[in-house]
């Protein structure tokens, strides 16, 4: 151990401590066990926090198909399968990020992580591309909503949208697709909250990093955020085939 | 000292935790894309009803992947393993009673519970749509 302290008054029979190891902790493999599990009971919290969007997303759903069917189809699926792979690789240079924590490389460790925020950056530039298409084309839900105006909009440029057979008419329509917008704008922008914190976590632990408060036998808080970013990657693989592909088939 | 402590002492030292091979995780990494193509895939051929089973259980599997390996999941304590399955059983409580409280409260057996009544003209939200 390169950075070891000896701690004369404390007890144990091996004196070489590392400086991260509190002294409640019998070993540091019990100190990490300790940090996991503390983030695993946080995040079962945020799973049944997102949970309980889903069960209102699940029941919507059966209540107003052809709805969240034909609105699904506003959405871009090139935006949407970008973020998707842009979110995944994030996750992949999250982990080589923790991985470069514990063989002990500073540098690769930094640089993963900046690449990681970088990542979650683009993620959230595609979001905002997205969401500004949306607010154009008077989809939020509220006052200005207009199902029709997408239709109207695209026959005026001569591309007219081909109609099919629906259970609900236009006036239905316009009622019930906002319980989908407002579903996928809650659901997306809690997702999008996440994004931000996280990448605000990875500033601090790549300032951390950089300042090499880390090394192979003490990385938890970057393993920490690497679960929080994890988690907050499969809350995407889970709203991604959700709400952009209700039913694309017909 | 009891044999788990020894087991905690080997490990811390040589660095805490377990380290994955880079292939290991590139693997993953693809898996997960691949995936992403299929269920994108799965979207645009017609199954009936079991679009949303098909789409699902691709999503799970994905799940699976990054909560085994990204996250290492598969290399923690059985009390790190016990505190993850309890998260997901909860989850299916919440999910499982949902569907079940909804899909038999009134009308035929196996039916889901009726639509609210549609909302009428008056009372509607937003511009109407031009006819």
């Amino acid at each position: 151990m390169s950075n070891a302290v000896v701690h004369a008054d404390h007890g144990h029979a091996d004196a070489a401590h590392h400086p991260a190891h509190q002294h409640h902790f019998d070993t540091m493999a019990q100190q990490k066990e300790a940090a996991v599990i503390g983030m695993w009971v946080f995040l079962l919290t945020e799973i049944l926090f997102f949970g309980g969007l889903f069960v209102a997303y699940m029941v919507y759903r059966i209540w107003y198909f052809d709805a969240f069917a034909e609105a699904s189809r506003r959405l871009d699926l090139f935006w949407g399968g970008l973020n998707t792979a842009v979110l995944i690789f994030s996750s992949l240079t999250m982990a080589m990020a923790v991985r470069g924590a514990q063989t002990n490389k500073r540098k690769a460790t930094v640089n993963w992580l900046i690449l990681t925020m970088i990542l979650g950056s683009v993620f959230l530039g595609v979001k905002v591309i997205e969401y500004q298409d949306k607010f154009a084309n008077y989809e939020v839900p509220g006052a200005n909503y207009n199902w029709m105006y997408h239709e109207e909009h695209a026959a005026a440029e001569g591309h007219p949208v081909a109609h099919r057979e629906l259970s609900l008419t236009p006036e239905q329509l316009q009622n019930t697709t906002q319980i989908y917008f407002s579903l996928y704008f809650t659901m997306t922008g809690l997702h999008a909250l996440h994004m931000i914190i996280g990448v605000g976590l990875m500033m601090v632990i790549t300032w951390m990093a950089w300042k090499g408060k880390f090394d192979a036998q003490y990385y938890t808080p970057v393993e920490m955020s690497g679960l929080y970013w994890h988690f907050v990657d499969i809350v995407w693989i889970f709203l991604f085939p959700l709400l952009y592909l209700v039913e694309r088939h017909t | 000292m009891s044999a788990q402590h020894a087991h905690a002492d080997a490990h811390a030292s040589h660095g805490a935790g377990h380290i994955s091979p880079i292939s290991l995780y590139v693997t993953i990494f693809l898996s997960l894309m691949v995936l992403t193509g299929v269920t994108v895939f799965a979207a645009y051929v017609d199954l009936g009803q079991f679009n949303f089973l098909v789409a699902m259980i691709i999503a799970v599997f994905k799940a699976s992947l990054v909560v085994w390996y990204f996250m290492h999941v598969k290399y923690q304590s059985k009390l790190t393993k016990l505190t993850v399955a309890t998260g997901l059983f909860f989850l299916a409580i919440l999910l499982g009673l949902m569907l079940v409280d909804y899909g038999s409260k009134t009308g035929p057996p196996g039916a889901f519970a009726p639509m609210p009544p549609p909302i009428d003209a008056d009372s509607a939200i937003g511009t109407p749509p031009a006819r």
